[in-house]
């Protein structure tokens, strides 16, 4: 086999790794602080890519409307999670899993809905930024310019997350809230705006991944559902709540299916579930530690 | 008590905030549920006891069953079909057909056979339809066609295209308004025979319609032109965001022509990451629908110029005053150009018209020998049921993507026409497939 198909192929899926590794991070985040499996998570991600299709049209589809969706994007996705949590989810974190699960695939269908209703069934699409637009040749093979730009935001999101859970106070107390909760409402913190906090910004990670998808592919109803799968996927194969985790597991899933196209073209649908299989046989609770 | 309050507060709030935000009221939300209906509850059974057909005129109105989908991706084609049906109806019922008019139900079947299938019993059994028709998924059309067949219903199809359902799975029971994946599959072989590639790559979505019309194309070029060979395969699922990777691995293949075999959201989905990675410029691509406007409109000049498609409908091809009226009648009722769903519902709900008008009563069994060489007048030109098979016979047009000033998506350029007959399987080798 040639060895630059095997490298081209290598960082195209790293490329659609790092989009994953973007919507499950935020996914994993809100699991691991909130102890919320949020079902809906994939809704606010096709939001997050409706809303940079209605502002980079505003913008006439230029380049800077893709740059303008791509920060406004996840802020309005960012606004409906904070409603969300504040107006509804927060009255509910003393009930069971399974009523939190039961609630959060009611908001899903409810979102879902919306998005028909506002933005109506045709299919949607942005258009790159010049600067991004179009292939470059390496090894011989063309890889778009802009699942290069996604190999280059996706270690960032990842450093960010790590100083935000690291060096900030906000990240510290959410990791500590995580653990006993009770303890760190003892110590006069109110734990109910960190859990907010918390929420906002793991929703706001499905809204990014949704306006950095919205180039590469058609913006269309039912695009919640793959990513939700995928990403239930990655966070569990990675251990729940870690963000580590959601990183190799994204990774995994990502290169096993581009590398599984190059040997097995005809059974590359399997090839990422059968990674997942084998990892959940050698290792039932996830690759890495779980904060469960 | 006052939480719960709050919790219902926001609630509401949230819908209407998110309503308000973008102001835009849903340009075409689909019925659900029944609609436009005021029949009674209890029609009498029809079939046995219809009047007999010398009295040319009925009292009750003909009712129509609509299973389609009308959410998902899908539901673009699913709107779009429901709006030419209702167009098709609007013209038809100022003059009445049997001196009553044509009703119809709708059933959103959410692209799911299993939810097709029980709406169609319900449909039948329950609001006891003349005619059943829909839907776009191949698999869901195949599992309504069986029970129409069990029922004695008839079952038009119009959008979904597997050659299976008048093909091999076909019966007495069954219609297609839609051109299907034989009829494409050897337009576009055809096509592909006279050029110089020898070795393929057949790419696509795993599916029904997939498979069909890769199958249907393959078999068809390697009958034409024997020594083709096919370097390979690759099938992802319906709804695969991100086709780099798959892509890139055919690449790798270095194949002379590439076949793909997508639809809906996935065509989208395939002709802008051919772009993006400069995929058309190397390779040439056959799919069917490429042309297709649904397709590249939300593309606008995103699209990859020069890939070859197939099509049985285009709004500004053929050029005649018929389609031009047709176009302008849907363009004010709807405020945007017709797409093949529509023109394919437009001309069912005509041949069911005339269909009844020729069988002369409300009687199921007649209203089958009467659609039997049926022939209307469509947009495109006269276009006929076949007899054998229940497959229409349209013309399909052949182009190749292109910029085109006048809108600002690209248009098909270079089309030709093909003769619906002459890219048809035979009634012979229709029902020797019927038979095995």
């Amino acid at each position: 086999m040639d060895p630059s198909a095997v490298i081209s192929l290598l960082l195209v899926g790293l490329a659609r790794a790092m989009i994953l590794f973007i919507v499950s991070a935020g996914l994993t985040f809100v699991l691991g602080v909130l102890r919320v499996p949020n079902v809906a998570h994939g809704s606010l991600y096709m939001i997050g890519a409706f809303v940079a299709f209605t502002i980079a049209t505003a913008f006439g589809q230029s380049s800077a409307g893709f740059w303008f969706a791509l920060i406004l994007a996840p802020l309005v996705v960012a606004a409906v999670a904070l409603i969300i949590e504040r107006g509804l989810l927060s009255h509910l974190y003393q009930r069971e899993h399974l009523m939190l699960i039961l609630f959060t695939f009611g908001l899903m269908l409810i979102l879902n809905d919306l998005v028909k209703l506002i933005w109506g069934a045709e299919y949607r699409s942005v258009t790159p930024p010049e600067i991004l637009d179009g292939a470059v040749t390496l090894f011989g093979f063309n890889i778009p310019r802009y699942s290069l730009f996604l190999l280059f935001v996706g270690p960032l999101v990842a450093v960010g997350l790590w100083f935000l859970s690291n060096k900030t106070r906000l990240g510290k107390i959410a990791r500590a809230a995580s653990v006993d909760r009770e303890m760190v409402g003892v110590l006069g913190i109110n734990v109910s705006w960190v859990f907010a906090a918390a929420f906002v910004i793991g929703c706001a990670l499905a809204g990014l991944g949704g306006a950095l998808v919205a180039p590469t592919t058609s913006i269309s109803l039912g695009m919640d559902l793959t990513i939700i799968i995928e990403s239930f996927l990655i966070v569990i194969i990675g251990g729940l709540g870690n963000t580590w985790g959601a990183l190799i597991g994204s990774i995994l899933f990502g290169v096993s299916q581009s590398l599984g196209l190059l040997f097995f073209p005809q059974f590359a649908i399997a090839f990422p579930y059968a990674v997942v299989v084998i990892v959940l046989l050698l290792r039932p609770r996830g690759l890495l530690r779980s904060a469960w | 008590m006052s939480r719960k309050i709050f919790v219902l507060f926001t609630l509401l709030a949230l819908t209407a905030a998110l309503l308000a935000c973008t102001g835009a009221p849903p340009t075409s939300a689909p019925p659900t549920s029944a609609p436009a209906t005021s029949a009674p509850a209890t029609s009498a059974p029809q079939a046995t006891t219809a009047p007999p057909a010398t009295t040319a005129s009925t009292t009750r109105p003909i009712k129509v069953g609509i299973v389609d989908t009308y959410s998902g991706p899908p539901a673009a084609f699913g709107n779009d079909a429901l709006n030419g049906f209702k167009l098709a109806l609007s013209e038809i019922n100022k003059d009445g057909v049997l001196g009553s008019n044509i009703e119809f139900v709708t059933r959103d079947d959410k692209y799911q056979p299993d939810t097709a299938l029980s709406m169609a019993k319900e449909l039948i059994l329950e609001e006891k339809v003349d005619v059943l028709v829909g839907t776009v998924n191949s698999a869901a059309a195949l599992a309504i066609s069986s029970f129409a067949k069990e029922q004695k219903v008839p079952y038009i199809v119009w959008i979904a295209k597997s050659e299976a359902i008048t093909g091999a799975k076909g019966h007495r029971y069954v219609f297609s308004t839609s051109e299907n994946s034989a009829m494409a599959g050897k337009a576009g072989a055809e096509a592909l025979a006279q050029k110089p590639y020898t070795k393929y790559w057949i790419a696509g979505e795993d599916y029904e319609y997939g498979h069909a019309i890769a199958d249907a194309a393959w078999n068809n070029l390697k009958a034409l032109k024997p020594d083709v060979t096919k370097a390979g395969e690759t099938w992802w699922k319906t709804g695969e965001p991100d086709l780099t990777p798959y892509l890139t691995a055919i690449m790798a293949a270095k194949p002379d022509a590439i076949i793909f075999a997508t639809g809906g959201a996935g065509m989208t989905n395939v002709l802008k990451t051919a772009k993006a990675m400069g995929l058309s410029d190397q390779i040439p691509i056959w799919i069917h629908t490429a042309i297709d406007t649904s397709v590249l409109k939300p593309l606008g000049a995103n699209a990859p110029e020069g890939v070859m498609g197939t099509m049985d409908y285009l709004f500004y091809y053929p050029e005649t005053p018929e389609n031009k009226a047709f176009v302008k009648a849907y363009q004010d009722a709807y405020g945007a150009p017709p797409g093949f769903p529509a023109f394919h519902a437009y001309n069912t709900a005509h041949f069911i018209a005339e269909a009844f008008k020729k069988a002369g009563a409300l009687d199921k069994e007649k209203f089958i020998d009467a659609m039997e060489g049926l022939k209307i007048d469509s947009p495109t030109g006269e276009i006929e049921m076949r007899a054998c098979d229940h497959q229409v016979v349209e013309p399909l047009f052949m182009g190749v993507t292109k910029k085109n000033p006048q809108f600002e998506f690209m248009t098909a350029s270079d089309i030709v026409s093909v003769a619906g007959k002459d890219v048809m399987p035979s009634c012979e080798e229709v029902l020797k497939k019927r038979s095995q």
